[in-house]
């Protein structure tokens, strides 16, 4: 089985890649592949909770779109990006896991392809 | 299996190239050429799977005054085996509603098949934005 890690950071809804990496997971999980999407720099404000681009820009949503990874994919979201960027846990979608850098160096060895968009 | 495909198809390791950027506007379309056109050199099966903006790279009848027209080297890549598939959502997004807009050997296709490519044998390399 073939693994993949997608690298999403840029922030959602300004530019088009948080959309089309999260497609790019989920579809890998669709045809039985292991894949994982990690957010870093601005594309962590990808999982923030509650946001309203349907109903404001009618943008899809990308924290909706997200919790399609769940349950065989991660959405993992950096550590210091988050807090770089005052962020909290508490503010992020539920499936979010939070990953230092010495994790994030293991888990991008452990991936077959490392997809940054 | 489409007629284009040459031997090289059937090697067991495969570059997958993914093209973000549209043409001209990054030099990407340009490099991804480069490296595809070693790889099929050396042997290797290569793939191209157009992206994001990375659908405008093969649309018919561009006409840039000042730079190659990255449309030609889509249609060279194709006939030395590449294969070359582009997204159905952003194409369509972009008014590619059917193949008649690109050059010919461009087939317009779901994201699925970029996650079929991902296998064990294959190298994926995104270029761009």
């Amino acid at each position: 089985m073939s693994s993949s890690l997608v690298i999403i950071d840029k922030a959602p809804y300004g530019r088009e890649n948080a959309l089309s990496g999260i497609y790019i997971a989920i579809t890998s999980l669709d045809q039985g592949h292991e894949s994982d999407v990690l957010l870093t720099g601005d594309g962590v404000y990808a999982a923030l909770k509650n946001q309203s681009g349907e109903k404001t820009i009618g943008y899809p949503s990308v924290s909706e779109l997200i919790y399609l990874l769940f349950p065989n994919g991660t959405l993992f979201v950096h550590l210091d990006s988050i807090t770089q960027r005052g962020m909290k846990y508490g503010d992020l979608v539920e499936i979010a896991e939070l990953i230092d850098n010495k994790t994030l160096y293991n888990l991008s060895k452990s991936k077959k392809h490392i997809i940054k968009i | 299996m489409t007629t284009h495909l040459n031997g090289n198809m059937f090697h067991k390791e495969t570059m997958v190239i993914v093209l973000l950027d549209g043409p001209y506007s990054s030099q990407y379309a340009d490099i991804g050429y480069k490296m595809a056109e070693s790889a099929l050199k050396l042997g290797y099966g290569v793939k191209i799977f157009l992206y994001m903006d990375g659908v405008h790279i093969p649309r018919k009848d561009q006409n840039p005054r000042d730079f190659p027209k990255t449309s030609r080297i889509i249609e060279e890549l194709i006939e030395n085996g590449c294969e070359i598939k582009a997204c159905v959502r952003c194409a369509a997004a972009r008014g590619y509603l059917d193949q008649s807009h690109y050059v010919k050997g461009v087939q317009i296709t779901s994201v699925y098949d970029l996650a079929e490519w991902m296998d064990e044998n294959s190298k994926v390399i995104i270029l761009g934005s």
